[in-house]
C-alpha cells in the first residue's frame, strides 16, 4: 500500500479536465464572439452615423424590422397552436410532424428559396392563383415575409413546444376541475406560465427572421432587406461599405436578444 | 353518487382495468392501494382528464363516461396542491369559485385566510394543501376528489384539516374520494374503502369488511394483517356448529363449521369458503393472551411460548410461538406489564371463531 489513503481518489485527474474544460469552451466563446465584437467595432459607429444620411440603408432596415414582425406574428399564430399539440397530444405520426418542422432548419437555405419559388413562383398552382386574386409573392415584400417565416418558424415552435412541456399539465388538470374549458384553461393557465418561453421563442425567431438572407435572395432580391443590401453592397463596392450595413443589421438582431436574456436574469433574480 | 362500471383508462404506459365500485350519495369513499397502483389515475379518469377507454361512470346519477370534466360537477385536489404560481393565494381560492362570498368562508374554515397575502411561491408543502382545498371546496362541488390532500401537514393540523373536511363533507352532503395511504385515516373517514393494486379494484366494501374480511391474502398482507395462515379447509357440519352459541346471529344461516389445519394448528371457524387450500386471516387484536387457559367462549385456544415482544408506545405486540406456528397478538402496553410478559412466558392464546376469516 502507497502513502495514499484507499479509497480517496486523487483530484489531480479532476483538476486537468477542468483545465481542458474551460480551455476548450473559452476558445469556442472567443470563436462566437470575436467575428461579431470585430464587425460592430469596425463598423457599428459608421453604420449608427449613415442612419441619418443613407436613405436606402434606412429603408432596408424598416423593410427588414417590419417583415421580420410580420412573419414573425404569422409563425406566433399558426406555431402555437402546432407547438401545443406537440408537446400536448399524444398521436399517430407526431415523430414524423416534428420532422416535417424541423425541415427548414436542415436544409441550406437557398435550397428554401428555390422550393418556395416552387410552390409561389407565377407558374406554379398556388402562386398563379394568388396572382390571378391580385395577390404577388415573389419578388415582393411578401416574398420576404414568405422567406423569413419558412426558415424561422421552426425556430419558434420547438422553443413554443418546450415553454408548454415545461407546464405540468395537471395544472390544465384542475382548471377544467374548476370550471374551465379547455380554451380557457390554456388561456388562464397554460398561457400565463409558458409566457417567458414564447416570448423567449418569438424574440429568437424575430432575430433569426431579420438574419436571413439565403432564401430571401431566391425569392425577393428587390426591394432589399438589410441582409441583401449588405451582400450588394460588398458585390458592387467591397468590404468598406458592407461593413457600416453588416454591423447595423448584426446590432439589430442582438439588440431585442441582448434586452430578453437581461431581463429574464433580472426576473429570475426577482423569482429567487 | 359515484358509480364505477369495469371503466378502464390509459395513462402513458399504465393501464386502470376494469375498475367497478359505488359510492353512493353523501357516502365517504376512501381508495387505499400500495404506490403506483393507480389511485391517482382512477382520480383522474373520475375527474375527466384522462379519458376513460371502456366502462361507464355515473354521477350522482348521470353518466358522465365522455362528459367534458367542466361539466362533471366536481373539484379535485392533488397531492401536490397546483396551486396556480401565476396567481395569488385569493385569486387561486376564488378561480372557480361559486361567488367571493363562499370563497371567503371556505378560506376561513381552512385557515387558509391567514395566508391570502403571500405569494403562492413562498407557501410551505402544507399551507399549499390548505389552498387547494379551499380552492376545490369554494367551487361547491357534487362530487369531491382528494389526493392525498393531508400529507403535508402536521400531525396537528391534520387532524383540524381531516375534521374539516368531514363537516363540509356531511354538511353539503357531498360524495367525496379520497386516496390515503394511511390506514387510520381511511377508518376515521371512510364509509367506503376500495383497495386498487395495479390498476384494479381487488375488494370494495365497508372499511370494517375490507379490512376484517380481505378478499385475499395478498390484501390482508397489505392492509396489515399480522396472522395470515396458508393451510386446508375441511368441512365439520352443513349447519350451524353448536359451539357457534353466543356468536354473532346472522352467521348461522347458512354458513358452515369449518376446521383449518396449518401446520400443527387446528382452527375452527364459520364461512362458506370451499373445500381446499386456502389462508385464514387473524388480526393481532383478535388474539387474546392469558397466563391460564381462559373461561370464555372463545373457541380456538392454543398454548405457547413469547417469542418476541415490541412495544409501540400504548400498544405491545407479543409473538407467540405455537407449535412452531407464530401467532402475533396486540394488547395494551399496560395489560403486557400486567401479564408480566417476556421471552419465554407460557401464555395461552385464545380467538373466537369469528375471527377467523377464510379467504
Amino acid at each position: 500500500m502507497n502513502g495514499r489513503a484507499s479509497g480517496a481518489p486523487s483530484r489531480e485527474p479532476q483538476r486537468i479536465i477542468a483545465v481542458l474544460a474551460a480551455v476548450a469552451s473559452s476558445i469556442l466563446l472567443l470563436f462566437l464572439a470575436a467575428p461579431i465584437g470585430q464587425l460592430i467595432g469596425a463598423g457599428g459607429a459608421e453604420g449608427i452615423r449613415r442612419l441619418g444620411t443613407d436613405a436606402e440603408l434606412r429603408q432596408a432596415l424598416a423593410l427588414t424590422a417590419t417583415t421580420a414582425t410580420a412573419a414573425t406574428v404569422l409563425g406566433v399564430l399558426g406555431g402555437t397552436p402546432l407547438a401545443y399539440l406537440l408537446a400536448r397530444r399524444e398521436f399517430r405520426g407526431r415523430a414524423v410532424l416534428s420532422a416535417v418542422l424541423d425541415l427548414p432548419l436542415l436544409i441550406p437555405h437557398p435550397v428554401a428559396g428555390i422550393a418556395l419559388l416552387l410552390l409561389l413562383g407565377r407558374d406554379s398552382v398556388l402562386g398563379g392563383t394568388l396572382i390571378s386574386a391580385g395577390l404577388r409573392v415573389v419578388g415582393t415584400p411578401l416574398g420576404i415575409v414568405a422567406a423569413m417565416l419558412f426558415v424561422a418558424a421552426p425556430l419558434f415552435i420547438s422553443g413554443a413546444r418546450e415553454a408548454f412541456a415545461k407546464v405540468d399539465p395537471r395544472y390544465e388538470a384542475v382548471a377544467r376541475t374548476l370550471g374551465d374549458s379547455p380554451l380557457r384553461a390554456f388561456l388562464r393557465v397554460t398561457l400565463p406560465l409558458s409566457r417567458r418561453g414564447l416570448i423567449a421563442s418569438s424574440v429568437v425567431m424575430w432575430a433569426r427572421a431579420v438574419s436571413e438572407f439565403g432564401a430571401i435572395v431566391v425569392l425577393t432580391y428587390n426591394p432589399k432587406v438589410a441582409s441583401v443590401l449588405s451582400y450588394d453592397r460588398f458585390t458592387g463596392f467591397g468590404l468598406e461599405e458592407a461593413l457600416p450595413v453588416a454591423a447595423v443589421l448584426a446590432l439589430l438582431a442582438l439588440i431585442p436578444l441582448t434586452a430578453l436574456r437581461t431581463l429574464r436574469g433580472a426576473d429570475d433574480g426577482a423569482a429567487r | 353518487m359515484i358509480e364505477c362500471q369495469g371503466l378502464s383508462a390509459r395513462h402513458g404506459t399504465f393501464r386502470l382495468a376494469e375498475v367497478t365500485f359505488t359510492v353512493p350519495t353523501g357516502q365517504y369513499g376512501v381508495v387505499i392501494g400500495p404506490a403506483g397502483s393507480g389511485k391517482t389515475t382512477l382520480l383522474e379518469t373520475i375527474a375527466g382528464v384522462v379519458p376513460a377507454t371502456a366502462g361507464t361512470l355515473r354521477l350522482n346519477g348521470r353518466d358522465c363516461t365522455a362528459t367534458e370534466p367542466e361539466a362533471r360537477g366536481l373539484s379535485l385536489v392533488y397531492q401536490h396542491a397546483f396551486l396556480f404560481p401565476h396567481l395569488s393565494v385569493a385569486h387561486n381560492i376564488a378561480y372557480g369559485a361559486a361567488s367571493s362570498e363562499q370563497a371567503e368562508a371556505v378560506a376561513r374554515r381552512f385557515g387558509a385566510d391567514a395566508l391570502t397575502g403571500r405569494p403562492v411561491r413562498a407557501l410551505s408543502g402544507g399551507e399549499r394543501q390548505l389552498v387547494a382545498l379551499a380552492r376545490a371546496f369554494a367551487r361547491r362541488p357534487a362530487v369531491v376528489l382528494l389526493d392525498e390532500p393531508f400529507s403535508a401537514l402536521d400531525p396537528r393540523r391534520r387532524t383540524i384539516v381531516r375534521r374539516e373536511v368531514r363537516n363540509l363533507h356531511r354538511e353539503w352532503g357531498l360524495t367525496t374520494l379520497h386516496v390515503t395511504h394511511d390506514f387510520t385515516e381511511a377508518g376515521l373517514l371512510g364509509d367506503v374503502a376500495v383497495l386498487l393494486d395495479e390498476g384494479r379494484a381487488l375488494q370494495w366494501g365497508a372499511p370494517e369488511e375490507v379490512f376484517r374480511r380481505p378478499a385475499s391474502p395478498y390484501i390482508a398482507e397489505f392492509l396489515g394483517a399480522e396472522n395470515v395462515l396458508a393451510g386446508t379447509v375441511r368441512v365439520l357440519a352443513e349447519e350451524a356448529p353448536d359451539w357457534l352459541e353466543g356468536e354473532p346471529a346472522p352467521i348461522a344461516h347458512g354458513y358452515r363449521a369449518i376446521e383449518f389445519t396449518t401446520g400443527a394448528l387446528v382452527l375452527y371457524t364459520v364461512g362458506d369458503y370451499p373445500l381446499g387450500t386456502g389462508y385464514a386471516v387473524i388480526r393481532a387484536e383478535e388474539i387474546v393472551l392469558s397466563l391460564e387457559p381462559p373461561a370464555g367462549s372463545a373457541r380456538n385456544r392454543f398454548r405457547g411460548v413469547v417469542a418476541e415482544l415490541a412495544t409501540l408506545g400504548a400498544l405491545t405486540r407479543v409473538t407467540v410461538d405455537v407449535a412452531g406456528v407464530p401467532l402475533v397478538a396486540s394488547l395494551t402496553t399496560r395489560s403486557a406489564k400486567e401479564l408480566a410478559l417476556k421471552v419465554g412466558t407460557d401464555v395461552t392464546a385464545s380467538f373466537k371463531a369469528m375471527a377467523v376469516h377464510l379467504c
